[in-house]
């Protein structure tokens, strides 16, 4: 069986008399498309919504995260462990536990309990390697490393800490995920490798102009009469379409190599995605609602979301959404052929081609195997 | 010059680019992201890029790519609207910086902290066909190997910005045509799905294809190159935007 390099996730959600994401003038947020406006939900405002969510699938409640030992091992692993082919065994024992100090803090060359658990990834295992082998060439002999690598650390103590910063759990697994772009330096950024779609209504915007007043509760009779404030929101009912495509392969590498801690992160994910509202107006509006229809395709192709299916406006009807999901994308199986493997969740009767049904949780554990067989 | 002067015409890519938004970015000042009409070479550059997988430290591929493009652009449906303009709000953070592979780490500079809005132009339901060669043909990746990363590619690919995920493969097997110029090529692509009335804007290299006449609109300079080795956008080329129809070829 080939390698699955992304894995592509549809989402079908209900959120009924809401408002979920305004614009800059206080309405929901539109999309023209087909010839009909729809409600719309920005990829920013849901990939907030995942990454703050505070819930038992929360990226900050994975196991592997506060735990994973084998990240506090990258820098002997990735950094270190290269050079001795190289250069002279004093020198890299010189040079390895003034290195680790530098990065994990003060003791860190007592072991990988004393460090400080740091989500290394590609760019910064990358600049303590070129560091590393650059103080190594310099070094005559072990005293000279350990003076040079002593100057190192006080010379970039500064970078050192931002990147310390930058990859300490959890705030690294969020960067991970999500991306981090706040140099100008693009060796040191990281791409994210989570690319979400803005999610939008399969049927034309159903909305209303709420007018509401607030009364004054402790209002004495010889006060004003009437209310303390009049107003007017919008609140929309909709039937959604999302899409997510996670580069397993570039999460992996965020993930400093991990493929275990990446696989976690995308089984969490899952739910994040089929359970986490995107809401606004929480105690006015109670926005909740679970994903009523998801597929995960895993597979190398060009993903491409299946939001055409949804280009001429349909009912706000489930069944009739599920019906023409399937049917589109058995059509585009039909032309490109593009052999995914699935598995979907779903309450309407249709059925996507090629796809076995399952629960949340056999999704979830999908996807994490799908992650795994990536790493291999 | 391009085209080629024996006549038997170059092998072109046809390219699809569709999604419910799509974002061609030109020149960003403040808060506020505009989109061009059709995408940039550079964007162009850094879509084959992901799909190569190339690192974005990779400058000198980057590059000699750009240099090797040739490609035109047709907008076969455009929303009636207009575009349509995200409004955005991203919270700063008190102490956001980040390090560096120089070794001083990097702050942000200028503007108070708190909420920062900002404006992003999208293109809502767009279709635009390209067609793409590159010259010379027989560098590093040739035709055939963009093609296949097109189809494989290393990344998730987006066009224009992150959130913008094509509804279709940008390029699937038999999506190629031959003709001598950009504008040839161009002119012979079949209307795409629910494709707006013809004439079509479109827009050419100036020396590959017409100057003038009637489906000439202007001449212009266009600054869409990147220079990758310091990352700015410098120089321009010069293209003709104006439309085309239905070819004698396709006409019913």
């Amino acid at each position: 069986m080939s390698r699955s390099r992304f894995l592509q996730i549809h989402t079908l959600h209900t959120y009924t008399g809401a408002l979920l994401n305004r614009d800059d003038t206080g309405l929901a947020k539109q999309l023209p498309y087909g010839g009909t406006f729809r409600t719309r939900i920005s990829s920013q405002c849901l990939k907030r919504h995942w990454r703050k969510a505070d819930d038992v699938h929360a990226l900050s409640e994975i196991d592997g995260a506060e735990d994973s030992f084998r990240s506090r091992e990258l820098v002997t692993e990735r950094v270190i462990a290269p050079l001795r082919a190289e250069f002279p065994k004093e020198v890299i024992d010189a040079l390895e536990p003034e290195l680790q100090k530098a990065v994990y803090g003060e003791k860190a060359d007592k072991g990988k309990r004393s460090r400080q658990t740091l989500l290394l990834g590609a760019p910064e295992l990358a600049w303590l390697a070129g560091e590393a082998k650059r103080l190594a060439a310099e070094a005559t002999d072990a005293k000279a490393a350990k003076t040079g690598v002593a100057d190192w650390a006080k010379s970039f103590k500064d970078n050192i800490k931002a990147l310390r910063e930058a990859t300490a759990l959890p705030g690294g697994l969020t960067a991970a995920l999500f991306g981090r772009m706040v140099t100008s330096d693009p060796a040191a950024n990281i791409d994210a490798p989570v690319h979400v779609a803005h999610a939008f209504t399969v049927h034309a915007q159903e909305s209303e102009s709420d007018y509401f007043t607030a009364v004054d509760d402790l209002r004495r009779d010889e006060d004003d009469s009437g209310a303390d404030t009049i107003q007017e929101t919008e609140l929309t009912s909709g039937l959604y379409y999302g899409y997510v495509v996670i580069d397993l392969p570039g999460l992996i590498a965020n993930c400093g190599g991990n493929a275990a801690l990446a696989g976690e992160v995308v089984h969490n994910l899952v739910y994040l995605i089929a359970e986490v509202s995107p809401g606004a107006k929480l105690g006015s509006t109670a926005p909740y609602g679970r994903a009523e229809l998801m597929l995960l395709e895993a597979g190398d192709r060009q993903p491409r979301s299946l939001a055409a299916a949804y280009r001429k406006a349909i009912a706000n009807d489930l069944e009739v959404a599920a019906e023409t999901l399937s049917q589109h994308l058995g059509k585009l199986d039909g032309i490109y052929a593009t052999g995914e493997a699935r598995r979907h969740l779903s309450m309407a009767d249709a059925a996507p081609p090629s796809s076995a049904p399952g629960s949340l949780a056999e999704l979830a554990d999908w996807a994490k195997a799908k992650t795994l067989e990536a790493a291999q | 010059m391009s085209a080629d002067a024996t006549g038997t015409g170059h092998r072109w890519l046809i390219l699809r680019l569709e999604a419910p938004l799509l974002a061609f970015g030109g020149v960003a000042i403040d808060a506020v992201g505009v989109t061009r009409d059709f995408p940039a070479v550079s964007m162009l550059t850094g879509l084959f890029a992901n799909a190569l997988g190339w690192d974005r430290t990779e400058v000198e591929a980057h590059q000699a790519l750009q240099d090797r493009l040739v490609y035109g652009a047709r907008r076969d449906r455009a929303n009636p609207l207009g575009l349509l303009t995200d409004s955005q709000n991203a919270q700063l953070e008190a102490r956001e910086r980040g390090w560096t592979t120089w070794g001083r780490p990097e702050e942000r500079g200028g503007g108070g902290q708190g909420i920062h809005r900002r404006r992003r132009d999208y293109h809502a339901d767009a279709c635009i066909q390209l067609v793409v060669r590159l010259d010379p043909a027989d560098g590093t990746p040739d035709l055939d190997a963009l093609a296949a990363a097109l189809e494989r590619p290393a990344r998730p690919l987006f066009i224009g910005r992150k959130p913008c995920l094509p509804t279709h493969p940008i390029w699937a097997p038999g999506m190629e045509v031959t003709a001598p110029t950009v504008h040839a090529a161009l002119s012979l692509l079949a209307p795409a799905d629910d494709a707006d009335d013809p004439p079509w804007s479109a827009l050419w290299p100036a020396d590959e294809g017409p100057k003038t006449g009637r489906n000439v609109h202007r001449v212009t300079a266009l600054a869409d190159r990147r220079n990758w080795r310091t990352g700015l956008h410098g120089g321009t080329r010069m293209v003709v935007e104006g439309c085309i129809g239905v070819s004698p070829e396709t006409a019913p």
